[in-house]
């Protein structure tokens, strides 16, 4: 009789564990939306007042309440653009290097090793590095050139971005050049292709949607990146006229402004940026996704 | 056949996925003590009859079971899953002793996950007796606390069904015991099943003919979900009733 | 001879390409080793038992440390772990135990999402959530923030992790007659175990270098806080402040601060590798 008393509660346990399972489950998607309705509802103040041409006014002015978003979202995509062209070919050089040249050994495992290790080191200390070394170096240039020597600005943390963007956008490529068929560049090679034949005759048009998708996740990447670019960047609250001019992203801006904006419009037009933000990136990682899974299915 | 007690009986048993249906009105006793084969081609449903009886097929989705499984005349599919599996015991296609408990607790382990507490001495008599019964004690008595996965397959899958005995099941569900096993491993299991029958009923698929033909005191053979014959092994192996039982015996299909 | 020729200038392509191959990569990785050893070199000057033990100074006096981050971040880590890390398995056992079922689909697209969410949004959200209504900085809402960044990290290598324990092992546990629920926390859990920790170590790994979400929930404090209600200081917040200040001795402790961090993330990195190999 005991043991049935026994049973029974070990039933009503595993039906409550159940239970916690799926109402984890479900708090995950609450924090989600939770989010981004948190974001919403805080940036409605501004989008109300504000209405549409929050999105294309360029000025931001909070002391005279006029708030544009549109030198960020500029100041953003330019960055992250550039960040990604100055990386792409480096971390692409690197995927083939580690995939297709140096499979195995010491020398593979150190490189890649190096990668994953670099890829872990805090954001902050790239911008301090940044600033103690690089900015010195960019400002001489622009010395050189004549330009007002900045220094901090745009092509700053768009060099700085592009060293950070790297090992993820490398170790991604990796991966989807990892997923190309064994046999197919072994029966490139039997028929005498040359290793390079092999990487741009199979592996590239193979493998091209998968690269795809780890571009515009390492450009998600890029774009929600914040204190590196916020201490190079220059903070300036307008449209960049060229490569060296300071300007703000999305991200910068947030960490710059949100702790000292006290007034409700001032904060909530901050919060409509971070919504802005949310969306973007959340964008950019859901396709990427989306095609790497197609991808994957399809071949 | 009827003056044998059977143990447990299937009456007008069904079994459907997703509106397919996978087992059609099984009527089948098993008798105490004996060895009873399920034999048939593959996609017969003979697995899925096992696991059935350990109530394991529940976490299918879209599954529905009709008719009944009696265990002592109790429907086991009214009882509750977790009694059930205790008073039946199961070993699978493959070995798969818990890789991270030693030796000794995958014996126990029916025990310890459950949460049973166990004196020092009465663990020594479980481990002891089980491996006894398995033939496995004099090969790893030195080794007890040793994790189970150097063991060789057959020594594993031996370990797998001394922890199913070592709960004391009525009744013990090999399902293709030494489907991954060396032939000198699936000897070594079948003189191991003829030694355990004196003490628990023996429900064993398998697809290997010999094998049924050496060690089961009766035989049933599945084809597409149906049971075409059930009879005592030399009646099948010497003089099959149905014409698909004969073309399976003689290789003609399977 | 034709066929030679061609031969002859396909394989100097190929030699090129690999050259070039080689070039590039060696191009990038010296530079990052660069940073690391400007790190290390500047970083392991301020190295010193007062840098561990006490706090900063004020301008103009030399000498201080940064005893007051690191309990600072190890009080974050901590506050983010008892959320993140609970949870984080829970929601990784569910997405692996659910695998078809649309709901947990969706679940994984919404954890893959949390992902993605930029880490100064995370900032603003802890702010939103628990410093509005709490009436000011402290601790726990920094905590809050790096939870979420972390919750992620621990669900997806949990559900990577066990959706390879072999579904035999479950099942032998089943017919043991086990409840579900110990047949997961005994049998399955420990089965995934090195993946699970590895997951957890970089989710901290992760998280214990974050500024961002930082900025406006444990803000920083010059002075030495343990209280959890408190603003507080990390050596992340450490080094950003410190580095965009115009003091020299300041800028010192960044690097010392930032010297530490690197090591400590590093060597949770390396475990993490160690333990998955295992």
């Amino acid at each position: 009789m005991n043991d049935y008393k026994s049973i029974a509660l070990a039933e009503s346990r595993a039906y409550v564990f159940k239970i916690i399972l799926r109402l984890s489950g479900y708090l995950a998607i609450a924090i989600l939306c939770g989010v981004f309705i948190t974001l919403a509802s805080k940036a409605a103040l501004s989008l109300q007042e504000t209405g549409l041409s929050f999105f294309y006014t360029s000025t931001w002015d909070p002391v005279r309440d006029s708030f544009g978003a549109f030198p960020f979202f500029i100041g953003t995509m330019v960055t992250s653009v550039l960040a990604l062209t100055i990386s792409l070919p480096f971390s692409f050089a690197l995927a083939i290097f580690l995939g297709e040249y140096l499979k195995q050994g010491r020398l593979s495992n150190i490189v890649s090793t190096t990668l994953d290790l670099l890829a872990g080191i805090p954001s902050v200390i790239y911008g301090f590095w940044g600033l103690f070394v690089l900015v010195p170096l960019i400002r001489d240039f622009q010395n050189m050139l004549g330009i007002v020597p900045h220094g901090v600005g745009i092509f700053s943390s768009s060099i700085v971005l592009a060293l950070m963007i790297v090992p993820y956008s490398a170790s991604i490529s990796r991966e989807v050049i990892a997923l190309v068929p064994q046999d197919l560049k072994e029966a490139a090679q039997s028929l005498g292709a040359t290793q390079f034949e092999v990487v741009t005759r199979v592996i590239l048009p193979y493998a091209k949607s998968g690269i795809f998708a780890g571009i515009l996740m390492s450009f998600g990447r890029a774009i929600s990146e914040t204190m590196a670019v916020t201490m190079l960047i220059g903070n300036a609250n307008k449209i960049p006229t060229s490569l060296f001019s300071p300007a703000n992203t999305l991200a910068s801006v947030l960490a710059n402004e949100f702790a000292e904006a006290s007034e409700a419009l001032y904060l909530s037009s901050l919060i409509s940026l971070a919504l802005m933000l949310f969306f973007i990136t959340a964008i950019f990682s859901f396709v990427g996704r989306w095609i790497i899974r197609r991808w994957m299915v399809n071949g | 056949m009827n003056d044998k007690k059977s143990i447990l009986e299937l009456k007008n048993f069904n079994l459907y996925i997703q509106d397919k249906q996978i087992l059609k009105e099984i009527n089948l006793p098993f008798y105490k003590n004996k060895v009873t084969a399920i034999m048939g081609p593959s996609g017969c449903g003979k697995t899925t009859l096992i696991r059935s009886i350990n109530r394991l097929n529940e976490g299918i989705p879209d599954i529905k079971m009709t008719g009944e499984m009696r265990l002592y005349n109790k429907d086991l599919l009214e009882m509750n899953a977790i009694l059930v599996r205790r008073k039946i015991g199961m070993v699978f296609q493959r070995p798969n002793p818990f890789p991270t408990m030693s030796i000794a607790d995958n014996v126990l382990a029916g025990f310890i996950l459950n949460g049973v507490r166990l004196t020092k001495q009465e663990k020594e008599e479980i481990v002891t007796g089980s491996l006894e019964k398995t033939g496995l004690w004099d090969e790893v008595k030195d080794n007890l606390h040793r994790k189970g996965t150097f063991l060789s397959g057959g020594q594993q899958q031996r370990l797998c069904i001394a922890r199913a005995l070592a709960m004391k099941p009525k009744i013990l569900l090999l399902d293709e015991p030494t489907s991954a096993l060396d032939p000198k491993a699936t000897e070594r299991i079948e003189e191991l099943v003829n030694e355990l029958k004196s003490n628990v009923t023996i429900i064993m698929v398998t697809h290997n003919m010999g094998q049924a033909e050496r060690i089961s005191d009766y035989t049933v053979f599945l084809y597409l979900g149906e049971l075409v014959e059930y009879e005592e092994t030399a009646t099948i192996f010497d003089s099959p009733k149905h014409s698909r039982t004969k073309d399976y015996l003689t290789r003609k299909f399977g | 001879m034709k066929l030679k020729n061609s031969l002859k200038s396909r394989l100097a392509k190929d030699v090129a390409f690999k050259i070039v191959v080689g070039v590039l990569s060696a191009m990038l990785i010296l530079p990052l080793l660069f940073i690391l050893f400007y790190i290390v070199k500047h970083g392991s000057a301020s190295f010193s038992w007062g840098f561990f033990t006490q706090t900063p100074v004020q301008v103009g006096e030399t000498g201080g440390g940064v005893s007051n981050a690191i309990i600072g971040t190890l009080m974050l880590i901590g506050t983010a772990s008892v959320f993140a890390i609970p949870l984080g398995i829970l929601i990784g056992i569910y997405l692996s135990e659910n695998r078809q079922s649309k709901v947990a689909e969706f679940t994984r697209l919404c954890v893959d999402t949390l992902q993605g969410v930029p880490s100064i949004v995370m900032g603003i959200i802890a702010y939103a959530w628990i410093v509005m209504p709490m009436g000011g900085f402290s601790a726990f809402s920094g905590g809050v923030a790096l939870a979420i960044m972390m919750l992620p990290i621990v669900t997806k290598s949990t559900e990577e992790t066990l959706i390879l324990v072999p579904d035999s092992l479950k099942e032998a546990s089943l017919a043991l007659g086990v409840p579900y629920h110990s047949t997961i926390l005994k049998v399955v859990l420990p089965a995934g175990k090195s993946g699970i920790m590895s997951g957890i170590l970089l989710g901290v790994a992760r998280v214990s270098g974050e500024t961002a979400p930082l900025l406006f929930t444990a803000f920083g404090n010059p002075f030495m806080a343990t209280n959890l209600f408190k603003p507080v200081n990390s050596l992340p917040l450490l080094i950003f402040n410190y580095a965009t200040s115009p003091y020299e001795d300041w800028q010192t402790l960044a690097w010392g601060a930032s010297l530490l961090l690197v090591l400590f993330v590093l060597s949770l990195s390396i475990l993490a590798k160690v333990m998955v190999k295992k």
